[in-house]
Formats: C-alpha cells, sequence, structure tokens
C-alpha cells in the first residue's frame, strides 16, 4: 500500500505537467501505462518542452533508466527458473520503488513470484491513476508551478539519492556526477557546446568510470 | 508540438524502457556478470541521481542558479532529512513540494 501512495504524487505532477505542455489526459495516461518510467517520463518532457527532436527525447530517457539494466541484474537471481512471459511483466513493472521493496521482502524471505507480481501491479495502478487525476486536474489547477510541482521530481530523486547512496564509494561517485553535471554546461563558453540532453549521460557515465576504475575492491 | 511527436515519442519510450528493463533480467538470470562491468552498474545508479540532482537543483530549466536564495537548493536539505528520517517517497516528495512552495513564498516576501 505505501508503494501504491507513493506513485500517485508524482504521477499527478506528470499528469499535471504534461497536459501543460501539450499532451492530451489520453495521450499522458497511454504515456504513463506504457513507459512506466518516472523520471524518465520527466526527462522526456523537459526536453519536448524545448522542442528537442525524437532521438534526443529517446536517448535521454533510456540513459536516465540504464539504472534499470542494474536493477534487473541484481533481481535475476531469484529469479532463475521463472518462465520468460513472468519475467517480463516483471521486468515492465520494474521501477526504483518496486525495486526496493522487492529486494528487501527477499532479505526477509517474505518475496515470491506472485507477490512481485503484485507489487508491480499496484505500483503501476498508483502511478496511472495520479497521471489521469493530475492530467484531469490541470484544467482547474491553472498554473502547476503555483503548487510547487517544478519540485515534485527534484524531490523524488532526492529520496533517491539518499536511498541509493549507501556506501560511501556511491557518495562519492554521486558527487562526482553532481560536479560534472554542472561544470560540463559551461564548456559551452570555452567554444563546446554540449546539448543539455546529453549532459546526464555523460556526467553520470564518466563519474561511474571514474568510480569503477577507483575503487577496485568491492 | 504535433500529436504526431507526441505518439511517436510515447511509442518509441514505451519500446526503450521495455528494452533497459527485460533483456537484463531475462540474459543475467542465466549467466553471471563479469565482475568489472557488475562494479560500473553498481554505480551508475548514484551517479545518475547525483548528476540530476546537481542539475535540477543548481541549474533549473538550464539557467544556473548557483546562489543562496535558490530555492531549490534552500529547499532540498528538509528534502533529504525527510526521506533520511521517514524512508518515505512518498513523505519525501510531499514535503519537498511544501518546503519549496514556503521557500520561495519566503523569497518573495523578502524574508530570506
Amino acid at each position: 500500500m505505501p508503494i501504491f501512495l507513493g506513485y500517485v504524487p508524482v504521477g499527478m505532477a506528470f499528469g499535471v505537467i504534461a497536459t501543460t505542455i501539450g499532451f492530451t489526459t489520453v495521450q499522458a495516461v497511454v504515456c504513463s501505462a506504457t513507459a512506466l518510467a518516472g523520471a524518465g517520463q520527466f526527462i522526456a518532457l523537459n526536453l519536448m518542452q524545448d522542442g528537442a527532436d525524437v532521438t534526443a527525447v529517446i536517448m535521454a530517457t533510456t540513459v536516465v533508466n540504464l539504472r534499470y539494466v542494474l536493477f534487473g541484474a541484481t533481481l535475476s537471481p531469484y529469479l532463475r527458473g521463472m518462465p520468460l512471459p513472468q519475467q517480463a511483466l516483471l521486468a515492465f513493472t520494474l521501477t526504483d520503488e518496486t525495486f526496493a521493496v522487492n529486494v528487501n521482502d527477499r532479505r526477509r524471505a517474505l518475496s515470491t513470484g506472485a507477490s512481485m507480481a503484485g507489487v508491480g501491479a499496484v505500483a503501476w495502478c498508483g502511478w496511472v491513476a495520479g497521471t489521469a487525476i493530475g492530467a484531469l486536474a490541470a484544467g482547474w489547477i491553472g498554473d502547476p508551478s503555483r503548487w510547487g510541482v517544478d519540485f515534485a521530481m527534484p524531490a523524488m530523486f532526492i529520496a533517491l539519492l539518499i536511498a541509493l547512496a549507501e556506501e560511501r564509494r556511491h557518495i562519492a561517485v554521486a558527487a562526482l556526477a553532481g560536479v560534472l553535471a554542472i561544470a560540463l554546461p559551461a564548456l559551452s563558453n570555452i567554444g563546446l557546446p554540449l546539448p543539455d540532453s546529453w549532459i546526464i549521460v555523460i556526467a553520470s557515465m564518466g563519474a561511474a568510470t571514474i568510480g569503477a576504475v577507483s575503487f577496485r575492491e568491492r | 508540438m504535433s500529436d504526431d511527436y507526441i505518439w511517436t515519442v510515447i511509442v518509441l519510450m514505451a519500446l526503450a524502457n521495455f528494452l533497459v528493463r527485460f533483456p537484463p533480467i531475462a540474459i543475467v538470470s542465466r549467466l553471471a556478470l563479469p565482475e568489472p562491468i557488475g562494479r560500473w552498474l553498481g554505480l551508475v545508479p548514484a551517479a545518475v541521481m547525483g548528476a540530476l540532482v546537481a542539475g535540477e537543483v543548481l541549474r533549473p530549466d538550464g539557467e544556473y542558479l548557483l546562489t543562496l536564495s535558490n530555492p531549490y537548493l534552500l529547499a532540498t536539505v528538509p528534502t533529504a532529512l525527510v526521506y533520511a528520517k521517514t524512508r518515505s517517497f512518498l513523505g519525501a516528495t510531499l514535503a519537498g513540494v511544501l518546503f519549496f512552495v514556503a521557500v520561495r513564498a519566503l523569497l518573495d516576501w523578502g524574508a530570506l
């Protein structure tokens, strides 16, 4: 249940922002229902608003969601011997929160294939319902920034950052990525402009690579 | 923004998001990852979040805001504390939005 509630406000923020930049309610809901990408969807809205081309939008959302490669790899030992269709369903509903809940349940030996599917279904319902509410309410909410939705996504990222940065090497790599993300755009001043959509990609991959080389012992 | 553009992004984004999630589960549950790749992957999530938070907070809307009267920056600290204390994404997100609105109002009134 907490996971359902956690997704509703962020889904609402997505619904409000999406309809504000030109999505119809149906498009906003279909987008949430098929992508279930949280941060990746917000990044896409950000870039679409600036008129970025389709390739740049898809690249950015993919890179932001590359962490799911790791989440999938981390969960996969639990899923040995599970049939492919069931793995596909779990993959589709894999998000930051469902990952955290499943790993936690697993440690306490509470997790089964059915419980993981249940967690995924609940998260999906919360995200889609939140998007629908946000998109429908956008009309009478008026200017969404009045309600502070500009900060809904940063707030979620801040919480995820703390949840993920559990060891010192994670904190070091996150700090390095942050410095790079702020420093790289300044390169345009010395005649080396980087499109904003690439900043996150380059900063995070660069920091992870430097970290992987520096912290040899696990 | 054209309808075609939005639908194209929606369809490709759905595909892209499934493709980053499914193959790792399908393949890795059947083999072992080489150690350096595993170590690199282990650092990617924190790196992505660090880059995202820094960009969102210190360069909102693509404009540098490196001052102490930056409402994003001022709201970050209490939001982080709420999450660290409660371990609730819902609590942290709602509290963050409230902090942000409050800080922005205080800045507008010249109280900060």
